[in-house]
């Protein structure tokens, strides 16, 4: 049975024991008053019972069990015919090719049953018969692959088998039980809502799920690509050169120059972001009335609602040209001092503008948490306005100043398509900002789309970019959320 | 009116700080004072008086033109500081503030050390030639804030660290570091206890040997104990303003006599 | 010791402004033009922003087209004369391309314009390579118009399209082997003659992706629907995911170490850079579970997980605003807890929790980095999805991919097609907001 058929049926089977539950229920008693819980919760409850644990052991299994099979048949798998994991792993997904083509062929009628289970590399040419039915496989079938393929069919449906047996048995017993026990005293809606309260858990578990999956994904293959690469290597090599060739192992991995450029650009970004963020938050909240504030801080806010791309494509097409007939060859300066359009100067500035609101709404925010007793004290005092900002209220939210720049440093260098498009995509270690350089998010996309093999170090490699990545945006974000709770608790 | 005018022979002819003719506060369209007339004399502690919202903090707040960071806020009238009008087009609050200074109802002060806390108005004003003079200024202040010889040693911790009470004489020495001629103090010992009020009044009474002191507050106790004058407000009017012994043993006014009996409060 | 006396600025009149004073007035002054220069230099910079979009991207919105007498003449198009389906298709578009050339031929002829060319074959430079497609197209659907001359509007090429909009000038075409001067003679004597027109270009709000050489048939639509289908999947699950989730943290959690962990997780993935969650796409839904690739439903996936902390955090911010006396008042008439929430606290704050559901929704629309790595990108999005299981599962585009995917071809023509795309993507975006606060500002309650 697929695992959609059996869905449907837990799925009836819940239906009716919602019906079947109520009626029970309001069956019980003489009068509906007598019951414990609203009708509607006995039902839910037998429903909830048939379906939940069902559908948990069904999600499960279909998860665990390519797992099982596919430890069970690699095995099968001759040593000598493969050099590494990487190697293993494309075999194994040669066998579930074959499987699944075989058991397509037989379902879109191409083949028999019998047919299917006989087959054999002599006789047939089985990359033709599966390329028939729509299935494309790189190269002819080995004989051992094709043997696992039908070690992998058989298990795989004696495993559906048995699967489709333990649900509907599950289910129905879920359903019996619920059944017999609701009665008139039954307390269902308690039930119903505990039942309830594990599903509103288990909503904010998919938080902690998504970030231990983002860890894992970047560890294993970061584990995966420091076997494949030295991990010394990766992380002091001056030099970033993959081989264009796949598995050459002629590749120069080193991370210093894209963390340069990274920081190159993100600097050059938080200096045009944080003196005019800063500035427009300090007037925004100390001067402007409240028409100009009105207007004017939404329409700054428009700068963060702008998608990414729109940036990229205006660093690209926009500031890049118009910063090469400014400092380019035969420019305005005429300086030369900058080849083409995609330059450390032409990201940082895009991104730069990119934050400016992002700095401007933090500081506004902690501008405004300073308390009015502190500008009174001042103004008291005899102190100027700007006087006041500068002496009193800058120093006092200046740890949570602080805390918004490092988070706007930290979206600098997680920032993907600014840089794709108007960084540049050569690694260099160079002081010109005019000059073309590369990041680590930028990296990370062209080493995941080229053409190189998922198992390979080039592609592998992105993985530890990522996790590089990862680790500090995350110590910036923590450090910045410290800093800012730090200072909030200061005035409360 | 009529009542403003007896109060004001009971004026004697010592030096006169601050004139107040015919002086009208509104907030937006509402009047917060009306026709305020007084005269606030040099070394002497005056004291307003009276309910809650009876707009003496305002008519305080206007001697140093604080209601300007207030944008409703409008002031009308004549308000002279040594025969000067403060609400002159030519004259910069911020010149008048240091000459005014103020001391908030919630100790405020600044998240610094004790001594940046002292040295900035004479740091602003550029009141000192140079580092041994500030430091003079700031020991000086203290010690008339009454604080010097619990601080001394510290003074470069936060002033936030402070107790409640010691953070409000930090803020009256703060305020007397820019050497202003006038200080208001606004409710100054409402958040504080009783031990830590009484070390104010002290300094509040040493002070007006130097300053003219102006003092709003809710205690009539208080009133009674620290200053000469007393002035009575009762819904934005200035009801009565006289000799403080005269004002609380001998009132004029039938609503001064409710006040200071506790009928109206 | 000071003393009142001896003050710099002790007895001096209040109306004469000392030296001192006078400095820290401009010094004022200064400030707070240096904040009015920021906020000019910010609103500057959105200017231009905005002006180079639509400056750059409304030529997207028209489109040169030719129209043109075409003669389908049966000896070339059905020789057996039976009007045959399956024998007309042997004739392949090299068949029809010829009756394209003989047609602006005939065009030239009509409005007296000299033909400079000695080959037919090179007016084909004028409309675009998707021409005889669309008559072979034409023909084959209605077998019964040959033999008849039809009219037919064709696309003009990218560089004459470009010509009429001033993209292309004849200075730039000087090394252009696509397209020579005398072909610009041509369009300018047929655009007077009333045969080459510009007009509004539905096939690009509409259309689907094209090859790299033919960018003036390229449009937006079929991503388009890929973006659609990428939002429904978000829709369905990170509104009833996070509601959960903060109906849980907001109402039932108490102080301890898995509500903590589940906090941290929350604000820390508000931040995690979005090529990460590429990464977590590209690993987890792509890799482990095998979903196909460049489908919406893993690009739809990946941006639910990065729009849930997102609707998280506004849906907490409007539960907390329902105040605690609506809790009490239902308790206390013996609502069970979750009956206090479900019946009374969850109405109360949907308003706030559908405005912050379109705000992630609109930025999970214009999000772009993710879906480069589960490889939305470099992929042709010809065809629409053809039934509603395929616009899940069949590979697509989404709007902000396509925009790069143009964005990165050689030809110029490209780039004002991904100008115009961020106008569309750009005009969503605005909607969706507009929704929100109009939502806002019409439910918001104020306790």
């Amino acid at each position: 049975m697929s695992p959609l058929w059996l869905l449907i049926i837990i799925l009836v089977l819940a239906i009716a024991g919602f019906v079947l539950g109520r009626a029970r229920a309001l069956a019980s008693v003489d009068d509906h008053r007598e019951l414990h819980s609203r009708p509607t919760y006995y039902g839910i409850n037998v429903a909830m019972l048939a379906f939940v644990p069902a559908a948990l052991v069904l999600g499960a299994w279909m998860l665990v069990q390519p797992l099982v099979i596919n430890v069970m048949v690699s095995g099968m798998i001759p040593e000598d015919s493969y050099a590494d994991a990487g190697a293993l792993s494309l075999i194994m997904s040669d066998v579930r090719r074959v499987a699944d083509g075989l058991d397509l062929a037989v379902s879109a009628g191409a083949m028999t049953e019998a047919e299917a289970g006989s087959i054999s590399t002599e006789e047939t040419d089985i990359r033709a018969r599966l390329g028939e039915v729509g299935v494309a496989l790189g190269s002819n079938v080995e004989p051992a692959v094709l043997a696992a393929a039908q070690r992998y069919r058989h298990l795989a449906k004696t495993g559906r088998a048995i699967m489709s047996g333990v649900v509907v048995l599950i289910a129905g017993a879920g359903f019996f039980i619920a059944y017999r026990q609701t009665n008139g005293q039954f307390r269902a809606r308690n039930r119903v809502e505990a039942g309830i309260l594990w599903l509103l858990i288990a909503a904010a578990t998919v938080a902690v799920l998504t970030t231990l999956g983002i860890f894992l994904s970047l560890l294993f293959n970061t584990i995966e690509f420091f076997r494949l690469y030295p991990a010394l290597d990766f992380f002091t090599r001056l030099e970033w050169a993959p081989s264009f060739s796949g598995r050459g192992g002629a590749s120069a991995l080193g991370i210093l120059p894209l963390l340069w450029g990274t920081f190159y650009i993100s600097l050059i970004a938080l200096l045009v972001a944080v003196p005019i963020g800063l500035f427009s938050a300090v007037y925004l909240s100390e001067y402007a009335s409240a028409t100009v504030r009105a207007v004017a801080k939404p329409l700054l806010e428009v700068l963060a609602g702008i998608p990414t791309i729109v940036y990229g494509l205006f660093a690209l097409l926009t500031v890049g040209p118009l910063l090469v007939s400014v400092f380019g060859e035969g420019g305005l300066l005429g300086v030369g001092w900058m080849q083409g359009g995609t330059a450390v100067m032409t990201a940082g500035l895009v991104m730069g503008i990119m934050l400016i609101p992002f700095v401007s709404s933090l500081s506004d925010d902690i501008i405004n948490a300073v308390p009015q007793a502190m500008r009174d004290g001042s103004y008291g005092l005899g102190a100027t306005q700007s006087e006041t900002v500068r002496k009193v209220i800058l120093p006092a939210a200046l740890p949570g100043i602080v805390g918004a720049i490092l988070l706007a440093a930290s979206r600098a260098i997680g920032e993907t398509m600014i840089v794709v498009l108007g960084a540049g995509a050569a690694a260099r270690m160079s002081l010109n900002p005019f000059e073309a350089m590369t990041t680590v998010t930028a990296k990370i996309v062209s080493q995941l789309t080229g053409d190189a093999d998922f198992a390979s170090p080039e592609a592998l490699v992105a993985f530890a970019l990522g996790m590089t990545l990862f680790v500090i945006t995350l110590g910036l974000n923590i450090l910045a959320l410290y800093i800012v709770r730090k200072y909030r608790e200061q005035y409360e | 009116m009529k009542d403003n005018l007896e109060g004001r022979k009971l004026v004697d002819q010592m030096d006169v700080k601050f004139k107040a003719r015919d002086v009208q506060v509104f907030y937006g369209e509402s009047q917060a004072i009306k026709d305020v007339n007084v005269d606030i004399l040099d070394k002497t502690v005056t004291a307003f008086i009276g309910p809650s919202g009876c707009g003496k903090t305002t008519f305080l707040r206007c001697l140093n033109r604080m209601n300007d960071t207030i944008p409703i806020c409008r002031v009308e009238g004549d308000i002279r500081l040594d025969d000067e009008d403060i609400y002159a087009p030519e004259v910069d609050p911020v010149q008048l503030r240091a000459r005014v200074g103020m001391v908030f109802q919630k100790p405020n002060p600044f998240p610094k050390s004790i001594y940046d806390n002292i040295a900035y108005g004479p740091r602003i004003h550029g009141l000192a030639r140079n580092k041994s003079d500030l430091d003079d200024i700031v020991e000086d202040s203290l010690r008339r804030g009454a604080l010097w010889d619990e601080v001394k040693d510290r003074l470069g911790e936060p002033g936030t660290g402070l107790s409640g009470g010691q953070q409000q004489r930090l803020c009256i020495a703060r305020a007397v570091a820019t050497a202003p001629e006038v200080l208001l103090m606004d409710e100054p010992c409402s958040a504080l206890d009783p031990i830590a009020t009484a070390q104010v009044e002290e300094l509040i009474d040493e002070l007006k040997q130097n300053f003219s002191v102006v003092i709003v507050t809710h205690s009539m106790q208080q009133a009674a104990r620290v200053s000469q004058k007393t002035a009575f407000f009762h819904l934005g009017n200035l009801v009565e303003y006289g000799d403080t012994d005269h004002i609380f043993t001998n009132p004029v006014d039938p609503r001064t006599e409710s006040y200071i009996t506790g009928r109206i409060g | 010791m000071t003393d009142v006396a001896d003050r710099p600025n002790g007895r001096r009149s209040l109306h004469d402004t000392d030296r001192h004073t006078r400095r820290r007035n401009a010094a004022e002054r200064r400030f707070r033009l240096y904040g009015i220069a920021a906020i000019a230099t910010g609103l500057i910079f959105l200017v231009v922003l905005l002006v180079s979009i639509v400056w750059n991207g409304i030529p997207a919105f028209t489109q040169t087209f030719v129209t043109l007498q075409v003669e389908l003449p049966e000896e070339k198009l059905d020789k057996s004369g039976t009007r045959d389906i399956a024998v007309m298709k042997k004739v392949s578009t090299f068949g029809y391309a010829p009756l394209v050339d003989a047609a602006i031929a005939a065009a030239l002829a009509e409005h007296g314009i000299d033909n400079p060319f000695d080959k037919a074959k090179k007016l084909r430079a004028i409309v675009s390579a998707s021409a005889p497609a669309q008559i072979r197209n034409a023909v084959l659907a209605n077998p019964e118009l040959v033999g008849t001359t039809q009219e037919f509007r064709l696309l003009a090429t990218s560089r004459v399209d470009g010509y009429l909009k001033g993209r292309v000038t004849r200075e730039s075409i000087a090394r252009d082997k696509n397209i020579d001067a005398e072909h610009l003679d041509i369009v300018d004597a047929l655009r007077d003659a009333g045969v080459v027109q510009k007009t509004f270009n539905w096939s690009f709000i509409f259309g689907s992706d094209a090859s790299e050489s033919r960018p003036e048939s390229a449009g937006i639509g079929v991503s388009m629907v890929g973006s659609f289908f990428m939002m429904l999947v978000v829709l369905a699950l990170a509104l009833p995911v996070g509601v959960a989730a903060s109906i849980y943290l907001e109402e039932f959690s108490t102080q301890n170490r898995f509500t903590d962990l589940v906090e941290v997780n929350i604000s820390n993935l508000a931040a995690v850079p979005s090529i990460v969650f590429g990464i977590l796409g590209l690993a987890v839904f792509i890799q482990f579970a095998h979903l196909p690739q460049s489908a919406p439903i893993v690009g739809g996936l990946v941006l639910t997980l990065m729009t849930l902390p997102t609707i998280i955090i506004s849906t907490r911010a409007s539960l907390k605003s329902v105040p605690p006396s609506i809790r009490e008042a239902a308790l206390g008439i013996g609502a069970s807890k979750m009956q206090t929430v479900m019946h009374h606290v969850l109405p109360l704050a949907m308003p706030g929790i559908l405005t912050g559901t379109i705000i992630g929704l609109a930025q999970a629309l214009g999000e772009t980095a993710p879906l480069l790595l589960i490889g939305m990108v470099g992929f042709i999005a010809s065809n629409p999805p053809e039934t509603f299981v395929d616009g899940f599962m069949a590979p697509n585009s989404a709007m902000p991919a396509q925009i790069y995917e143009w964005a990165k071809r050689a030809d110029p023509a490209y780039y004002e097609r991904a100008w115009g795309g961020i106008i569309i993507l750009l005009l969503f975006l605005l909607v969706m907001n507009i929704v929100a606060i109009v939502l806002r500002r019409r439910f918001e309650r104020r306790w």
